[in-house]
């Protein structure tokens, strides 16, 4: 189970997006939140940077560890990511949890990295054709993932519908966005909206003790 | 706001997802309220225990990796203006001249990567997927059951992959079937139930099934196939379609 207890803190605190109104005591970088510390990336204070990092890198590295299996790769990947956070403004601190922002690119770059490597693999062996159990080596990271779920969370899941399963794994385990999935389970955006919240609520409410 | 809209709003929160009108609500219900934001945290939590593979701390030169390259990009930015001031008229000297023929040289290698660029793209629109794919999530007819299935159908290759999981193993005699349901008046040849034969299949000891089936072309066609369903029929004669719908498709 990843550890949990500086996430609490640290992910979101009261004084959201409330550092400059007036009367505000300045804080130091350490004590501000997510969103915070964001908006003074946004500003230029790179500082910023080495926080968030320190907050996150332990889930992104990882997400890119388990999926692409190799830490050189990994390592390249959370350069990517942290990088990435510092030169585009595709995160919106009032839409989402950071958290969750870095968790799906994250996994989404990761993929798309296993599948180049795999179509490589592919065409180098049109010219040397390997034995097949060769390729099973970079095959499916997500089954090696749910092995490792607790019991207690495998049966929480399980007190999901399957669209709400199947909808939640999309977004946060495959990195789809929620257009692409409405797209792909061929039903409405809204329903997609709904049934992941739905989810994710049933998930917390099952899981009230083990996150206590 | 009932406690539990708040609630969904939190996961909306935690999935990212907010609309910008939620968002805004969001945003005054926390002033309103600092303590949604242990609600929040929780929600997190329960995301990621649920999804998120465990943390693992990166190597220690990472962290300063990082901070040297963004510090480097950052100064790199910062000198960038300087090259774009005024330009001042100069005398002749051999620099500018190899400056000319550098230029010519990136233009004469840009114009060549646009033609390289210009052929992939064709070569990719002759392999591009003309359809997309489509997953159907099968959820089972019985309450007490937790049967599932995902069938996920790729229509450029009329294939389908179909993972099963929770089906209790069937006599020997009797197999899994998987149909395809089609509209009413669809223009297609099916059964009484208005349904075509996909695919045949057993489960483990564990009660899983994964496997990779030929579809019919009715995938290609928008708005024709109404649900996808199992059901349990006699090995011997599969398309006699005898048995009731164990687990189907909520479309």
């Amino acid at each position: 189970m990843p550890a949990q207890d500086c996430r609490v803190n640290n992910t979101y605190s009261s004084e959201h997006m409330h550092s400059d109104s007036p009367g505000n005591q300045p804080r130091s970088l350490l004590q501000q939140t997510d969103a915070e510390l964001f908006v003074s990336l946004k500003a230029g204070r790179t500082g910023a940077l080495g926080i968030l990092y320190d907050r996150h890198s332990a889930l992104v590295y990882g997400l890119a560890l388990k999926t692409l299996g190799n830490p050189q790769e990994a390592e390249d990947l959370t350069q990517d990511i942290f990088v990435t956070l510092w030169r585009s403004s595709s995160y919106d601190p009032s839409r989402g949890s950071l958290r969750t922002f870095l968790a799906i690119m994250t996994r989404s770059r990761a993929i798309d990295r296993v599948r180049s490597r795999t179509a490589a693999q592919h065409r180098l062996e049109q010219w040397h054709p390997r034995r097949s159990e060769d390729v099973t080596a970079n095959l499916p990271f997500e089954q090696v993932a749910q092995g490792e779920r607790s019991q207690e969370v495998q049966a929480a899941l399980a007190q999901l519908s399957n669209s709400q399963q199947q909808i939640l794994k999309m977004a946060y385990y495959e990195g789809l966005s929620q257009s692409e999935i409405a797209k792909q389970l061929a039903i409405p955006l809204g329903t997609v909206k709904a049934r992941a919240r739905r989810g994710l609520l049933k998930l917390r409410q099952t899981l009230a003790d083990v996150l206590s | 706001m009932s406690p539990e809209e708040l609630q969904l709003l939190i996961a909306g929160y935690v999935l990212s997802d907010l609309d910008p009108e939620e968002a805004a609500a969001f945003e005054q219900l926390l002033a309103a309220n600092p303590a949604i934001a242990e609600d929040v945290a929780q929600m997190q939590n329960a995301l990621e225990v649920s999804y998120a593979s465990p943390e693992v701390i990166p190597p220690a030169h990472l962290r300063a990796d990082i901070l040297n390259q963004i510090s480097s990009m950052a100064a790199e930015t910062a000198r960038r203006p300087a090259s774009t001031r005024p330009f001042h008229r100069r005398s002749f000297s051999w620099r500018s001249l190899v400056e000319v023929a550098a230029a010519g040289l990136v233009v004469a290698l840009g114009v060549n990567n646009y033609r390289l660029s210009q052929a992939l793209q064709t070569a990719q629109s002759q392999t591009m997927p003309q359809y997309a794919t489509t997953t159907y999530v099968l959820d089972a007819t019985q309450g007490d059951s937790v049967a599932s299935a995902v069938v996920t159908v790729d229509p450029n290759n009329l294939e389908a992959t179909l993972t099963a999981e929770n089906l209790p193993p069937l006599p020997p005699g009797q197999v899994y079937v998987l149909w395809t349901v089609l509209q009413q008046d669809a223009p297609f040849t099916v059964d009484e139930k208005a349904a075509i034969l996909t695919g045949v299949f057993q489960v483990d000891s564990q009660g899983s099934a994964s496997k990779t089936i030929a579809v019919p072309p009715v995938y290609r066609v928008g708005g024709v196939v109404s649900r996808v369903a199992v059901t349990i029929e006699d090995a011997n004669a599969p398309q006699r379609h005898a048995g009731s719908p164990i687990m189907v498709t909520d479309l």
